[in-house]
């Protein structure tokens, strides 16, 4: 599963249960939380249940899955319990059974056999022949819009980015702000830890991250955060290249056209204008496809390629005339040499220990590179040389003296009997972290499971 | 009954742990539960402070090899 998905699971679990029920109203939505966000075994779950009336006891649902496979069971109705998708009907006397909850499974029945009148999905427009914007352009646009965002943000590493004629609304800037992504001192704004891990990652989770945080400052906005993500899951569904109708929109959704045309997520033509484009950036929102990559979106002249060669003595050379390419590598290498098509530096360990002080992961650094390499470095088997990885792996850790893990600690068992069991649990479902047998007790990343693990124990002890 | 606590787990060296200790020390307002040798839980909200005071303390303390500054 890719990290936007994470990202934007993180955010709809925080969501209340009323705000899902709205939310599931609309098929697009259910459809593009099913494709997007749900592991293979719970898509299994939902198609099994969605056309059975009556909920299906555990017994029957576990049946279902192979006595090893239980960690993936547990995973997978733990997360669509988490978002609001199956629910354990209680019926006293009976057992315990589960069903799926009512607005996503009859949105889900409409999205996937039709039907209806929920104009969920968008409303194509047909516009005059001369009108109409062609896939390269809209990518150009996209491509445009995006890199000035993240132009805006390197901005202040040093390089003087030509903007290439993109002004930046005064919205978007003070979301970046918001989201902490940079930080503005004075007249000038300085990128935070937080916005170089952004920088660096890929195109679709950078999107996600942007609209997670103008969702959540889309109350402060006055709007209303189901529209709003109701709209996004419809932008996810829409298709690359047709013009779509902006008439049966939301008023705070018609207002949203407007800022995420800044961020190059859709196009029209002018505000006031009845139709818009999605682009690319929109349209793999919620794909699993994630067409878009960073590299094929840098500039038109590295088209698709990589351009980046680092050799066994740690020098580096990038074949790029890319001002936001050139200012992202300088994020943590030492650039000696510009020419006109290429600039020449080195990975030093002072160059790799300002970048981890500033927040980026020496496996953020790894993969940018790998995916950046040049063809010919490409062709090598491992792409990198295994020492520049490892020497940049090792800097890293000399500046790491300890391992912070964020979770809970369980502790004050009465037996060791009453210690073992949701240890074991905790292992079995992968969140058990370190454990301690003579002072009973354990640390675990997650602790909703276990708890009610803990719940359902005591309540059959007695 | 088994009680929950909310923290980071600090999983390093001794001779870490013990500077850990040394800052606690002075308010004990880092650690929430010292559990051994290698492992004790902090405050979730104290670990960028603690990082950063643990930087100071070793910088003080260690010679960090130099740059080769040749090119």
């Amino acid at each position: 599963m890719s990290a936007s998905s994470l990202r934007s699971f993180e955010y709809l679990e925080g969501l209340p249960g009323t705000t899902f029920n709205r939310l599931y109203k609309q098929p697009s939505t259910a459809l593009a939380i099913f494709r997007r966000m749900l592991p293979h075994l719970a898509k299994s779950f939902v198609m099994a249940l969605l056309y059975i009336s009556h909920p299906m006891p555990v017994t029957d649902l576990e049946a279902w899955v192979r006595p090893d496979g239980r960690r993936e069971r547990d995973n997978a109705v733990n997360l669509l319990e988490r978002l609001h998708i199956l629910a354990a009907a209680t019926n006293p006397g009976k057992p315990r059974a589960y069903a799926l909850t009512n607005p996503f499974a009859a949105s889900l029945r409409l999205a996937l056999t039709g039907g209806g009148n929920h104009h969920s999905f968008g409303v194509p427009y047909s516009t005059s022949e001369e009108d109409t914007m062609s896939i390269t352009d809209l990518d150009e646009f996209a491509r445009r819009q995006w890199e000035g965002v993240l132009g805006y943000m390197v901005g202040s590493t040093g390089m003087n980015i030509a903007s290439e004629g993109v002004t930046l609304s005064q919205g978007v800037k003070i979301l970046l702000a918001s989201g902490r992504l940079v930080e503005a001192r004075g007249k000038t704004v300085d990128i935070t830890k937080d916005g170089f891990a952004f920088i660096l990652q890929e195109v679709n989770a950078q999107v996600w991250t942007m609209l997670i945080l103008y969702l959540q400052n889309a109350e402060s906005l006055n709007m209303d955060e189901v529209d709003v993500l109701a709209f996004l899951f419809m932008l996810g569904s829409l298709e690359l290249g047709l013009p779509y109708s902006k008439a049966n929109l939301t008023q705070t959704q018609a207002n949203m056209l407007e800022d995420l045309g800044d961020f190059g997520i859709v196009y029209q033509a002018s505000p006031d204008s009845s139709y818009f484009y999605p682009t690319r950036l929109a349209t793999t929102l919620t794909s699993d496809a994630g067409g878009l990559r960073s590299s094929s979106f840098a500039s038109p002249a590295d088209n698709n390629r990589g351009f980046i060669v680092i050799e066994t003595n740690y020098r580096v050379y990038a074949y790029t005339s890319s001002n936001l390419q050139i200012a992202i590598l300088q994020l943590f290498a030492r650039l000696i040499t510009r020419y006109p098509n290429m600039v020449a530096g080195k990975v030093t360990r002072e160059s790799i220990r300002r970048a981890v002080s500033m927040g980026i992961t020496s496996d953020q650094i790894i993969s940018y590179l790998t995916t950046h390499a040049h063809p010919q470095m490409a062709k090598n088997q491992p792409v990198l040389p295994p020492t520049v990885v490892d020497q940049i792996r090792l800097w890293q850790l000399e500046g790491d003296r300890m391992k912070a893990t964020v979770g809970f600690l369980f502790k004050d068992f009465n037996s060791q009997a009453e210690f073992q069991a949701p240890c074991r649990y905790a292992e079995e479902i992968g969140v058990l972290v370190w454990k301690h047998e003579g002072q009973r007790k354990f640390f675990v990343t997650r602790h909703e499971q276990v708890a009610a693990y803990l719940r359902n124990k005591s309540g059959k002890g007695g | 009954m088994p009680k929950a606590v909310k923290g980071v787990l600090v999983e390093c060296d001794p001779s870490i742990k013990a500077i850990i200790l040394k800052i606690d020390q002075a308010k004990h307002d880092y650690i929430v539960e010292d559990l051994d040798d290698q492992t004790l839980v902090v405050k979730e909200s104290q670990l960028q402070r603690l990082k950063a005071r643990l930087e100071e303390e070793l910088s003080n303390t260690q010679q960090m090899p130099d740059d080769s500054a040749s090119d």
